[in-house]
């Protein structure tokens, strides 16, 4: 061994095939570490839920589920066929209901009035040109069934 | 080692951990994650009745909270409710349900598998209710106030006509403070496969999906059907459970797959065949499609092996839906024909034939429903093999008719003709007994026994049996039963019984030819050296 | 723009650094120079570096198991299982935890087989030695509280036979053991504790011993060290610190880490079932590293073997001593006689470990 080796050309060769080698190798390490201490961005997971039969429902009829959170979904048959709303007012978060005399969605907080489409066309919501949340809701009409989608989320009761 | 010689191992070795790294990336990237199994779900409608009866009956709500419909929040009330005005129905804190949970209830969801059963056979298993079996039960076992024997027994299999309690006024008797009506223990509980339901329908899905967990394990285990398809008269589970299919499904029943969401024979398993297999599921054909299941049990049937003599069937379905047998016998009627077909239907709480004119909607022919089942066999078996068994099969069924089953039958009927027999009082002589055995039990055994392919079954417990019974039993009585109704009567049966024995197919009965004698004793002197 | 400009920049630039972080960078080139001796190139003396090479993988993986582990009854077992099965690499940074702790135990026993056969413990350094048996103790207990962690059933009853054990020491028996579980079941409580130790105490303590174990080593200087048939001349009798020692200790580093990979990747760390206090397997096994006191236990009662395992301890931590001892009456004999001891303790513990691992009970 002699201290040449340093600086020589083979010395220096080499020593760029260790600096490389060990940056390569401990960088692609350190890259799984960071992916390892970064959460998952999972999408969200969604389940399937009996959301009656399509004859429970009349037409231009709106009836009030649950998700698995507890949060109510109104789900709504027109000619078109089957809608979910989500009952989260876009103003400020309470929840609207739906008036079958009115033939609206309503949100009691602000009066913020909604078409059976879900636009609003009243109050704050319609001034903001808002509208309900819409969910996906899936008919067989084989089975005569309602399946409504909603977040998956690990608990006995909705 | 020189200062330069470490640093290339070093950067080797690194290239080495480099790739290492890879294949950890490699590895973590077809990773997935382990799908959790979803949780029960119990929705807002349900909520009040899982609370109460989580504790009354944990156990129940446990069960349900394992089914499917559970995981889709198909809940109680879903299957419970019952319409306005249902005579089976009351106010139960705060919906108007019902006990009973039809297959009409369970149509609102599985619409094709209830149009499949309720033209079945199985759908039909109720119609016993008029037939000579029911007889024995009800008359022969029971007393006349004390049906027991057909409730606990035929009834449970066969299924019963629901009713209530009853006042003196026909009323029906409600009780405690909801007002529930009263069921007649005698009709329910029953799970029968043939149930007439106070709502129409026929049947019970619970008879093979047993609630409330519904588990497809049950219903695709043989031991399911052999809660009825077994004893004397069809021993179907003991007959599978001895043939090579048995055997198979016994040491291989981990690798059945039973409790996958499809199951389909040559895709999903292959370890063996269960008596869901053959008769109901899916399997896979040789030109690679996929046939998927049906509820009409007898589909795939080709032979009738119930009757006093068997014959192939050819399946008619008419406009209605409504389906019917033709024995290969009869003529078989051309599309669009009107036909007059006998339904057995309830009414007010009793069973009766209503005379219905139909018109045929298609057909299909004893060889096309062979043809499906030998689909299934395809899936292990090749043509040449399926062909043979099949030839095998329909050779034994030919001998049980043409040898036993065809001349007792017709002597039974001479016999009805000539007064011996007196077809108004069914089982009043020992000679109906001995004839309802020949073919009810003896001659049934022997044909599923080759049906399934089990031997003993088909000989021993079977031929065996019918021929003992023939030769010993049936024609002697036959002959006494004349000599009883008169002295000419038991002359010309005499006669007429010896001419039978006397034909080519019974003439064993004279005593072997010389040779044959000779080669048989030569044959146990070999062997046992008597 | 010309040159000198902007390197009279540059070197003001320099000075500006140097006054912000006053380092004296001579200094340090001279410190990095410093000689190692000849021997230290021999693969089998960088043994005391390789468990350094180790500690910083395991305080690294550690640190990172540790955003996703939860320490209680109720979620220990489920969060390993996320780590596992759920978190991105989880298996691969957890079983390099894992390789890496079994790396160790082999790496500090090697290490103490060489430092034994060489009589590097001798006068004046047995502190040092001393200072080691306890490293190998931390390392062992290391392990002993990180599979307790994992809370599956070999950790729950591994970590009950532990407890059990430690309440067997003479006088101070069950305040130890009532100390570890944190109360007089296993419990909630002794999960949090280990936890603790794990990832806390144990750390901050071997970081001190380590520490303390190269400081004196530096302070005496390393042994010197000639065989037979070696010519030592003066231009080679010592090569330097940087880069010649440095370069083979990353080398080491290198190749721990690839043979880590590759045995993560070969055999995972895997999950067994979930810790149930009301059923003891009916096969349980240690980590293979407590087999010979294992199979000791089954051996002898629980006092005698306590009393068995303190015995052999007190042996090893006093080596130095009884070493000396022996060399004042026997000479130059001794050597013999010490390469004997230490090979039939050797071949004992192995033996011992050996017979637990092939007997099924």
């Amino acid at each position: 061994m002699s201290e040449h080796d340093t600086t020589s050309r083979r010395g220096i060769l080499a020593s760029l095939a260790m600096g490389a080698g060990l940056v390569a190798a401990y960088g692609v390490l350190g890259l799984q570490g960071l992916a390892f201490l970064l959460p998952k961005r999972l999408r969200p997971k969604t389940r399937l839920l009996y959301a009656g039969r399509i004859d429970d429902y009349e037409i231009g009829g709106v009836k009030t589920l649950y998700d698995l959170e507890g949060t109510p979904v109104l789900v709504q048959r027109s000619e078109e066929g089957f809608t979910a709303f989500d009952s989260t007012c876009p103003h400020l978060g309470c929840k609207v209901h739906w008036e079958p005399d009115n033939n609206r969605f309503f949100c009691p907080c602000h009066n913020g009035e909604f078409r059976p489409d879900g636009v609003a066309y009243a109050g704050p919501p319609a001034d903001a040109g808002q509208s309900l949340a819409t969910m996906n809701v899936e008919a067989n009409p084989d089975a005569g069934v309602v399946y409504l989608e909603v977040k998956d989320v690990k608990r006995r009761n909705a | 080692m020189t200062l330069n010689m470490k640093r290339w191992i070093v950067a080797g070795l690194s290239f080495l951990f480099l790739a290492a790294l890879l294949v950890v990336a490699m590895q973590e990237s077809k990773r997935h994650r382990i799908e959790e199994g979803l949780e029960p779900v119990v929705t807002k409608t349900n909520k009040g009745c899982v609370d109460c009866h989580r504790t009354d009956n944990p156990a129940l709500v446990m069960e349900w909270e394992h089914s499917q419909h559970a995981i889709y929040g198909v809940g109680c009330v879903d299957c419970h409710e019952a319409d306005e005005g249902d005579i089976d129905g009351w106010m139960h804190e705060g919906v108007f349900m019902s006990v009973l949970v039809t297959p009409k209830d369970c149509s609102e969801c599985h619409v094709r598998e209830f149009e499949e059963f309720s033209r079945s056979h199985h759908a039909r298993a109720g119609e016993i209710i008029m037939s000579l079996d029911n007889v024995l039960a009800i008359k022969a076992a029971s007393t006349p106030d004390n049906p027991a024997d057909a409730i606990n027994g035929c009834w449970q299999c066969h299924g019963t006509i629901i009713d209530f309690e009853r006042d003196e006024n026909g009323e029906i008797i409600r009780t405690g403070k909801e007002n529930r009506p009263v069921i007649d223990s005698n009709t329910w509980p029953n799970s029968g496969m043939g149930r007439f339901n106070p709502d129409g329908s026929k049947g019970s899905c619970h008879a093979c999906h047993s609630r409330h967990s519904f588990d497809v394990r049950i219903a695709r285990s043989p031991d399911n059907c052999g809660k009825c398809h077994m004893g004397p008269d069809h021993p179907q589970i003991e007959i599978f459970n001895e043939s090579k299919h048995g055997i198979a499904y016994r040491a291989n029943v981990d690798r059945m797959a039973l409790d996958k969401k499809e199951w389909i024979l040559g895709r999903d398993y292959a370890a063996a065949p269960t008596c869901a297999t053959c008769h109901i599921s899916g399997h896979m054909t040789p030109q690679g499609v996929e046939v998927g299941n049906s509820h009409d049990i007898g589909e795939r049937i080709s032979w009738t092996l119930r009757p006093k003599v068997s014959s192939k069937l050819n399946q008619v379905t008419f406009t209605d839906g409504y389906q019917k047998d033709f024995p290969h016998t009869k003529a078989i009627p051309a599309v669009g024909d009107v036909v007059m077909t006998h339904e057995k239907v309830v009414e007010n709480f009793k069973l009766t034939t209503k005379d219905v004119e139909r018109t045929v909607a298609s057909v299909k022919t004893w060889e096309e429903r062979r043809k499906a089942m030998t689909m299934a066999c395809r899936n292990c078996h090749n043509d040449h093999f399926i062909d043979n068994f099949y030839q095998q099969f329909d050779d034994l069924v030919n001998l049980y008719n043409d040898k036993f089953g065809q001349p007792s039958l017709d002597i039974m009927n001479e016999l009805t003709a000539d007064g011996v027999v007196d077809s108004g009082a069914p089982f009043s002589t020992e000679l109906d007994w001995v004839y309802f055995e020949l073919w009810h039990h003896e001659g049934r055994r022997a044909r599923h026994g080759a049906s399934m392919m089990g031997p003993d079954y088909t000989h021993w417990h079977g031929m065996y049996e019918v021929a003992h019974n023939f030769y010993n039993e049936f024609l002697p009585l036959v002959v006494e039963a004349a000599e009883e109704h008169s002295h000419a009567m038991g002359r010309k049966w005499k006669t007429k019984v010896d001419q039978l024995l006397s034909s080519p197919d019974h003439a064993w009965v004279k005593g072997l030819s010389p040779e044959e004698a000779q080669a048989l004793a030569a044959e146990y002197k070999a062997r046992y050296n008597q | 723009m010309s040159s000198s400009n902007s390197s009279s920049r540059f070197s003001g630039m320099a000075e500006r650094a140097n006054e912000l972080f006053p380092m004296d960078w001579e200094l340090l080139r001279h410190a990095g120079a410093e000689p190692v001796p000849y021997h230290l190139k021999k693969w089998w003396f960088c043994l005391g570096g390789t468990p350094m090479v180790l500690f910083v993988v395991q305080v690294i993986t550690g640190i990172m198991l540790t955003f996703y582990y939860v320490p209680s009854p109720d979620h220990a077992y489920a969060s390993v299982e996320t780590i596992t099965h759920g978190v991105r690499f989880g298996w691969f940074i957890r079983s390099i935890h894992m390789w890496s702790s079994k790396f160790m135990i082999v790496a500090v026993f090697l290490h103490m087989l060489r430092v034994f056969f060489t009589r590097a413990y001798r006068n004046p350094r047995q502190l040092n030695w001393m200072v080691g048996v306890m490293l190998l103790g931390l390392t062992m207990t290391f392990g002993f509280t990180g599979y307790s962690l994992v809370y599956e059933q070999l950790s729950f009853w591994g970590a009950t036979v532990g407890c059990n054990l430690a309440s067997a020491l003479p006088v101070i028996g069950p305040y130890v053991g009532d100390f570890l579980r944190g109360g007089p079941e296993i419990g909630a409580q002794t999960l949090t504790r280990f936890f603790m130790l794990h990832v806390a105490i144990l750390p901050i303590v071997a970081f001190l011993l380590l520490s303390l174990h190269v400081m004196v080593i530096r302070l005496h200087g390393v042994t010197e060290l000639q065989f037979e048939g070696e010519v030592i001349t003066d231009d080679n009798r010592f090569f330097r610190f940087w880069p010649e020692h440095v370069t083979m200790e990353i080398l080491v580093g290198v190749l721990l880490m690839y043979l880590l990979a590759i045995l993560a990747l070969i055999f995972p760390a895997g999950l067994g079932a979930q810790a149930d206090p009301t059923t003891t397997p009916a096969h349980i096994k240690p980590e293979w590293y407590f087999y010979f006191n294992f199979r000791l236990l089954k051996l002898t009662s629980l006092k005698m073997s306590v009393a068995l395992t303190g015995f052999l301890g007190g042996l090893l931590f006093f080596w130095p001593f009884i070493d000396g001892w022996i060399e004042k009456r026997l000479g130059n004999r001794s050597d013999r006689i010490v390469v004997l001891i230490g090979a039939v303790a050797f071949l004992a513990f192995l033996g011992l470990t050996v017979w637990e691992a092939v007997a099924a009970h």
